[in-house]
């Protein structure tokens, strides 16, 4: 079964195969201590001592990019249907979370899977209208589904406004509250990495990428293609949500800025790039290289307007110097080790 | 009714401004198939450029627009010669037209939030707050004036594609890329002058809605988004299309601003563009992609 899909090619750039590669024991290995690695590190306190809390806080946010990035990646990178405005299934998850915290008491470690359903829900009812159209309409129209829910969300006054809602405190312990945001959050992360993964590696995904390189042949060999899309527009929507309902909770407020600005579909968008479009790794890659670049950067040069500009930079100089991101290039030259070889 | 008149006028008035606006926008991407997202963060760019120009030197917005339309052709100029070549001919030219834009913007956005700040700006020449009074109606000074250089320049911009040289090659690119190139057009150069013109226009736009609309940096995805919308719902790359969809659009979003308030009028212009994908996916004057 692997055998066929190793022919097929991804997103942007057309995969060489890795002939005879003997698939050694470090593709496992490597993945299999980082999770462990992940999941012991909020048990070492007193080895981190005092920057304890703000490395657990960065492991939340890097976790998040990363299923972030990741379900961005089955629609924008599979598919090849770009979405800027990816972060309105983000803001609808955080909402539906904490309305329902406020309102009804439910924990969002409860609700998140909830809310990544609403997302997936919305996310299909949007695609049913937008993905009738191939190219740049679809783009033009997720950004037009950002500013709309902006706009709503601003004005709803049942969510707050444009002030937002504060959310009730968690109810845990102060020095060790960030713990349950990490688990729930590397969870999520999981999820939406093996989800990527066995899309990879199913016939759902193989059509996606008959999709992404030429629609019209796609659909001649029998592929229904607007299903096809509209079924990746809407998985993609589910860890976005999902992730959305834990990063609200842990902010403890929701506000429309937040959610849905541009900015946040510029990360998801830009992580994938950097880490290669339409590969399994690369998102996972990408959102690593950049909250990392990111924590340097604020922590080095504070953080000011000029974030944007390097934002933009990085984006311009990866499109158009090394198009095929991180893990696409290396494939290219041959030299991507094993345990980011996941298609 | 008279009110219902009245709106009418505004929104008319507004829809030459928008119809300005949007045609920069669809001749890129009749001619190149680009989809310039950074095309709203120029017009702002051009706001700040008459904004200093009448407040520096007092020029009056009207006659920034001997600046900023030379300033932008050029930046336009610069900008394809940059950026586009490079991609030309890659199998997925349009989506990366789109996403290396939208780096430009994220950039230029960032740059101006860096040097000017995200306090709201506007011109404010004399005629801002002042009315012609015809009957009952009233017709704004500044929005009247606005409306007519940008008839101006739309009849200019239609003179040029069809009364000049260039202006056949660009029509010719338009229609059919390849054949234009096969009939000896120089299809570099005609992209690069309609992407400096297309930039121009942007320019023009900036200095006319810099007394019309307070403006601020990162304004300029609302107005992207508005006119992105409205030149899908008269279909993308038709210069009709991009007039029509302005005037009905800007109308159409009086009467919501009227019934509902100003806050709902951005709505008008989202919701058209959902109800065009879903009834017409083409738009107004679109083609349906060609297969092949």
């Amino acid at each position: 079964m692997t055998q066929v899909e190793k022919k097929e090619s991804s997103g942007t750039a057309p995969v060489p195969p890795t002939p005879g590669r003997t698939r050694s024991r470090a593709r496992y290995l490597v993945p299999a201590i980082v999770t462990l690695l992940l999941l012991l590190i909020p048990l070492a306190r007193p080895l981190i001592g005092q920057p304890y809390n703000y490395m657990l806080q960065v492991g939340i946010a890097g976790l998040m990019w990363v299923a972030m990035s990741s379900s961005w990646n089955l629609i924008g990178g599979f598919t090849g249907y770009i979405s800027l405005g990816h972060n309105v299934f983000f803001g609808i998850g955080g909402y539906t979370a904490g309305m329902l915290l406020v309102y009804q008491g439910l924990s969002p470690f409860a609700t998140a899977p909830l809310a990544g359903l609403v997302a997936v829900g919305f996310g299909f009812l949007v695609g049913l209208v937008t993905l009738r159209t191939r190219g740049p309409s679809f783009i033009i129209s997720t950004i037009a589904l950002l500013l709309m829910t902006g706009l709503v969300f601003d004005n709803w006054d049942l969510v707050g406004g444009s002030n937002g809602l504060s959310l009730p405190l968690p109810p845990f312990a102060v020095e060790s509250v960030k713990i349950p945001f990490y688990y729930a959050m590397l969870l999520i992360a999981i999820g939406s990495v093996y989800l990527g993964y066995r899309v990879a590696h199913s016939k759902f995904g193989l059509a996606l990428r008959a999709i992404a390189q030429d629609e019209t042949k796609a659909e001649v060999a029998g592929i229904d293609t607007r299903r096809m899309k509209i079924a990746a527009f809407s998985l993609s929507a589910f860890f976005v949500g999902a992730a959305g309902a834990i990063w609200g909770y842990s902010l403890s407020y929701l506000r429309p800025t937040i959610f849905f600005i541009i900015g946040v579909a510029a990360q998801m968008v830009l992580m994938v790039i950097i880490g290669g479009r339409g590969t399994v790794a690369g998102p996972a890659v990408g959102a690593i290289l950049l909250v990392t670049l990111n924590e340097v950067a604020i922590t080095q040069f504070g953080s000011s307007e000029l974030n944007i500009v390097v934002t933009g930079v990085i984006l311009l100089v990866v499109l158009l110097f090394f198009p095929l991101g991180v893990v696409g290039t290396l494939r290219d030259r041959g030299r991507l080790p094993s345990f980011l070889d996941w298609d | 009714m008279t009110h219902f008149i009245q709106v009418l006028i505004l929104g008319l008035l507004l829809g030459g401004v928008y119809a300005l606006m949007a045609s920069g926008l669809t001749l890129m991407f009749g001619v190149m198939r680009i989809v310039n997202l950074a095309h709203g963060v120029f017009i702002i760019g051009a706001c700040y450029v008459a904004f200093f120009l009448f407040r520096e030197l007092g020029w009056d917005p009207f006659v920034s627009l001997a600046v900023t339309m030379p300033l932008f052709f050029l930046i336009g100029l610069g900008v394809y010669t940059l950026l586009f070549p490079r991609i030309e001919g890659s199998p997925r030219f349009g989506e990366m037209t789109v996403l290396l834009t939208f780096a430009l913007a994220l950039i230029t956005e960032g740059l101006l939030s860096f040097a000017f700040t995200g306090t709201f700006r506007s011109t404010d020449p004399s005629y801002a707050t002042e009315a012609i009074r015809i009957g009952e109606f009233f017709i704004p000074t500044a929005q009247f004036y606005s409306s007519i250089t940008s008839v101006i320049l739309l009849i200019a911009l239609w003179a040029f594609l069809y009364f000049s040289r260039t202006g056949y090659a660009v029509r010719a690119t338009m229609q059919n890329r390849t054949a234009a190139q096969i009939v000896g057009v120089n299809v570099r150069r005609v992209s690069t002058i309609s992407f400096g013109i297309g930039m121009a226009l942007a320019g023009a736009s900036g200095s006319l809605i810099s007394f019309l609309f307070p403006f601020f940096p990162a304004r300029h995805w609302q107005w992207i988004a508005i006119l992105l919308a409205l030149i899908v719902l008269g279909g993308l790359g038709s210069l009709k299309g991009a007039v029509v969809g302005a005037l009905l659009l800007a109308v159409a979003a009086g009467l919501v601003s009227d019934q509902f308030g100003p806050t709902w009028s951005p709505m008008t212009f989202f919701g058209a563009l959902f109800l065009i994908l879903l009834i017409r996916p083409q738009g107004l004057f679109g083609h349906r992609e060609r297969v092949g």
